[in-house]
C-alpha cells in the first residue's frame, strides 16, 4: 500500500517537473528551429523547416558579432565577482561567527539592511562616475559584489557554526598564523556552502539584466542578458531569433548547474539547523 | 583621447572656415555616439545613415548603441540624461514624452541650424519647447486609421468606406460571407485606443476648437457629441458582435498577421504597423490596404496623424558639432532617400525635398492622398493637449468587451483626466 502511493508520489513529482521546467525548454528548442513566419504564431507546433542553424549564425552575427563581445563580458563579470564574493563573504562570516564583540549587532543590521534596501540608481552612477568607474567592467564587478554580498555572508554565517573551533585551536598550537588557518583550514571545510554560493551567484550574476542596462552602456560593454534586446522590440519581435539566443545563453548556467545540483542541496541545507 | 579630442576640435574649426566662407561640403571627422531605440526599423535606418555618412566623411567613427523602447527605455534615457552619460545623438519620442525629459535643461537647441529651414513647421511644433526647437524628424509621419485586407474587398466587391455607416455596411458584408469584419486585440490593451484616437480628426471637423477648450476644461469627451461618437463608434462595432472570437486574447502580434493573411477584414491601428507586416509576412504586404477611421459625412473624409520620433542632441555631448552635422544629414532629402533604401518607405517625410520611391506597399499609397493637395489631415489630440489620461485603454477594454457604455466610458476618461491635467498643474481644472 505505502509502495504504491510513493510510486504515485513520484510518478506526480516527475509529471510535474516535466510540466514545469521541461515543456518550456522544448518550447524553446521547437521556436529556434522555425522561421520568422511560423514563430509569430507562438504555438506548440512541429517547425516545417530546420532553420536552427541560419538562426544561430544570424543571432551570432548581428550587430557585428555582439553575441561573442557579450559573452566574453558576462564570463570576465561573472568569474571575477563570484570569486571575490566567496573570498569576502567567508571572511566576513567566519569572522562575525567566531569573534562576539558589542558590533556584532550593528554589522549584522547593516548586512541585513543590504539585503532589504533597494539600490538608487542615479546617485549610484554619480559615485561610479566620481571614481572614474563608470561604464567599465571593474565598476560593474564591484557593483555585482556589493550587491550580492549580503546574501553570501549570511549563507557562509550560518555554516561556520557547525565547523568545531577545536579545529582551529589546534590548528594555532601547530604554529598556524591567523591567514593559514583561514585559507588552508576554514575554507576547504567551507567547500559544501562555497558550491552553493558558486551557482547561485553565478547563475544570478551571469542572468543579471537591469544592473547591466544602466550602470554598464556601450557597445563594447553589451552582456548576455542585453543581446535579447536585439531581437525583441515594443512593437515587432523576430521570435526565431529572440528564442534562438535564448537557447544560446541559457546553455552555460544550464551547465554549471548539471555539474554542481548534487552538491548545491547539499550546501542550502548544511547550515540549516545550527545557526 | 587626446588624439580624438585634437580631431573633434580641428574638424569643428574647419566646419566653422568652411560654413562662413561658403557652403561647401565640410569633411567631418571623429568620434560620434548614437543611441536608438530598438524598433528593427530604427536600427536598420541608423546603420544605414552611418554607414553613409561614414561614407562622406571617412575621418568619423559612429558607434551606434541600442536601447528597449516603452517604459524600460524611458527610464534609461532619464537616467542617462540626468547623469550626464548620455550618447551625442539619440533617438527619443516627440509631443508630451518629450516635454517629460526636460529638454530646456537636458537638450541642445536646433533653432538656428540650417537644415530645419526644410523641417515642416508642424513637427517642429512638437519638438520645441520655451520658444527653442530641440529635435530633427527620424521617420516619416504616421497616420491613424483602419489597415483592411484587399483580397477580402475584392472577392466580396466592396468599395472603400467613406462615411461611417458605408463601413458598417461593409462589416455586415463581411459577416453575411463568414469573415471576420474587425480585428480587436485586447492582450495588448494599448491597441484597444485607435478607434478613439483616430477618430480625432472627425472631431475637429464638428469642433475646430475642442483642442483647446480640452485643455482649459472647457469641453468634455462626455459632453461634446462630435467627440464622443469615438467611443460610440467602438461600442457599435462591438455590439453588432463584428470582433474576432478571441479578440480578448489576441496581441498585436496576432493582429498584424491576421489582417495581412485575410483572417480579418479590418484592423485598426496605426500605419507602423505596415513595417511590422513588412518583417514577419513579406508575402502578404501587397495585400494591406488602408483607409482613415470614416466620419458621419463623406465629405469631411480626412487622416488622423501622428508625428515621427526625433533626434536630438543633449546639452554635454562629447563632439557636439559633429552631432549637429550628422543630424542635418539625416534630415536631408539625402538621408530620406538612404531610409527609402534601407526600409522602404512607410510614410510621407516631414523634410521638403524628400521623395518616396515607386514601388511603395499599397498601405503607404494608400495614405499619401490625405497629405497632398486637396487631401486633408489633423494631428492626433496628444500633439495638441497636453492632456492625455494614463487609463484611456483600460476604459476602452470595457467598452469593446461590452462591459461599459460609451457615454459612462466618456463621462470615466473625462475624470481620467483631471487627475493628469491636475498634476501638470494646467490652469482650470
Amino acid at each position: 500500500m505505502t509502495r504504491r502511493a510513493s510510486i504515485l508520489g513520484g510518478a506526480a513529482a516527475i509529471a510535474t517537473t516535466f510540466v514545469v521546467f521541461v515543456i518550456p525548454f522544448i518550447f524553446i528548442v521547437l521556436m529556434a528551429f522555425k522561421d520568422r513566419q511560423q514563430s509569430a504564431l507562438r504555438d506548440f507546433s512541429w517547425p516545417t523547416g530546420f532553420h536552427l542553424w541560419e538562426n544561430v549564425a544570424e543571432v551570432v552575427k548581428t550587430r557585428n558579432w555582439m553575441m561573442i563581445t557579450a559573452f566574453i563580458n558576462s564570463t570576465i563579470i561573472t568569474v571575477v565577482s563570484v570569486t571575490l564574493l566567496v573570498i569576502f563573504a567567508a571572511m566576513v562570516g567566519y569572522v562575525l561567527a567566531r569573534r562576539k564583540t558589542r558590533w556584532n549587532g550593528l554589522i549584522e543590521f547593516l548586512i541585513l539592511a543590504g539585503l532589504m534596501v533597494p539600490p538608487a540608481v542615479v546617485p549610484t552612477i554619480w559615485l561610479l562616475q566620481g571614481l572614474k568607474l563608470f561604464g567599465t567592467l571593474h565598476g560593474m564587478i564591484l557593483i555585482e559584489v556589493a550587491y550580492n554580498l549580503p546574501f553570501s555572508i549570511i549563507l557562509y554565517r550560518a555554516f561556520v557554526a557547525t565547523i568545531p573551533r577545536d579545529l582551529d585551536e589546534a590548528a594555532i598550537i601547530d604554529g598556524a598564523r591567523p591567514l593559514d588557518v583561514f585559507f588552508r583550514i576554514v575554507l576547504p571545510l567551507l567547500w559544501p556552502v562555497t558550491v552553493t554560493n558558486i551557482v547561485v551567484q553565478s547563475v544570478g550574476i551571469f542572468n543579471d539584466f537591469t544592473n547591466p542596462l544602466y550602470y554598464l552602456p556601450g557597445n563594447a560593454n553589451a552582456t548576455v542578458q542585453l543581446t535579447l534586446y536585439n531581437f525583441q522590440s515594443q512593437f515587432s519581435t523576430a521570435y526565431n531569433l529572440l528564442f534562438t539566443n535564448i537557447l544560446l545563453i541559457t546553455i552555460p548556467p544550464l551547465l554549471v548547474f548539471l555539474f554542481f545540483n548534487r552538491q548545491i542541496v547539499a550546501g542550502m541545507t548544511a547550515g540549516a539547523v545550527k545557526g | 583621447m587626446m588624439k580624438t579630442k585634437t580631431l573633434a576640435l580641428l574638424g569643428a574649426s574647419t566646419l566653422g572656415m568652411l560654413m562662413t566662407a561658403s557652403a561647401v561640403q565640410a569633411q567631418q571627422s571623429g568620434y560620434l555616439t548614437i543611441l536608438v531605440d530598438n524598433g528593427p526599423q530604427s536600427i536598420a535606418t541608423m546603420e544605414a545613415w552611418a554607414d553613409a555618412y561614414t561614407a562622406e566623411n571617412p575621418d568619423v567613427t559612429i558607434d551606434i548603441e541600442v536601447r528597449p523602447g516603452g517604459g524600460e527605455g524611458d527610464n534609461i534615457v532619464k537616467t542617462r540624461l540626468a547623469t550626464g552619460a548620455m550618447a551625442d545623438v539619440f533617438s527619443y519620442n516627440s509631443g508630451s514624452l518629450f516635454q517629460a525629459i526636460n529638454p530646456t535643461q537636458n537638450l541642445m537647441p536646433l533653432t538656428d541650424e540650417p537644415f530645419q529651414d526644410s523641417v515642416q513647421d508642424s513637427f517642429k511644433s512638437v519638438v520645441s519647447a520655451d520658444g527653442e526647437v530641440y529635435g530633427a524628424p527620424f521617420a516619416p509621419a504616421m497616420g491613424g486609421g483602419i489597415l483592411y485586407n484587399i483580397p477580402i474587398y475584392e472577392e466580396l466587391g466592396l468599395e472603400v468606406p467613406k462615411t461611417w455607416d458605408e463601413f458598417m455596411a461593409n462589416n455586415e458584408a463581411i459577416k453575411q460571407a463568414g469573415k471576420v469584419p474587425v480585428i480587436q486585440t485586447y492582450a495588448d490593451t494599448w491597441t484597444s485606443q485607435l478607434f478613439v484616437l483616430s477618430d480625432f480628426f472627425n472631431v475637429l471637423a464638428e469642433e475646430p476648437d475642442f483642442a483647446e477648450k480640452f485643455t482649459a476644461n472647457e469641453a468634455k469627451f462626455a459632453t461634446t457629441p462630435a467627440a464622443l461618437r469615438g467611443f460610440e463608434k467602438l461600442e457599435e462595432v462591438a455590439e453588432a458582435d463584428y470582433f474576432n472570437a478571441d479578440f480578448g486574447a489576441a496581441s498585436y502580434a496576432d493582429g498584424v498577421r491576421m489582417v495581412a493573411t485575410g483572417e480579418g477584414a479590418h484592423y485598426p491601428m496605426l500605419t507602423f504597423a505596415i513595417g511590422a507586416i513588412a518583417e514577419t509576412t513579406p508575402d502578404h504586404l501587397d495585400h494591406v490596404g488602408f483607409f482613415a477611421q470614416p466620419g458621419d459625412s463623406a465629405e469631411s473624409n480626412g487622416l488622423t496623424t501622428w508625428m515621427p520620433d526625433s533626434l536630438y542632441v543633449p546639452k554635454n555631448a562629447a563632439s557636439p558639432e559633429l552631432a549637429k552635422d550628422f543630424v542635418a544629414f539625416v534630415a536631408s532629402p539625402e538621408g530620406c532617400a538612404v531610409r527609402n533604401e534601407a526600409v522602404g518607405a512607410t510614410g510621407p517625410y516631414m523634410v521638403a525635398g524628400c521623395e518616396l520611391p515607386d514601388d511603395v506597399p499599397p498601405a503607404v499609397s494608400d495614405m499619401m492622398p490625405y497629405f497632398q493637395e486637396g487631401g486633408q489631415n489633423a494631428p492626433a489630440l496628444e500633439f495638441l493637449s497636453p492632456v492625455k489620461g494614463p487609463a484611456l485603454e483600460q476604459i476602452l477594454v470595457e467598452v469593446g468587451t461590452g462591459s461599459r457604455s460609451a457615454e459612462d466610458a466618456a463621462a470615466l476618461y473625462d475624470e481620467d483626466v483631471r487627475k493628469q491635467a491636475q498634476q501638470l498643474g494646467l490652469e482650470g481644472w
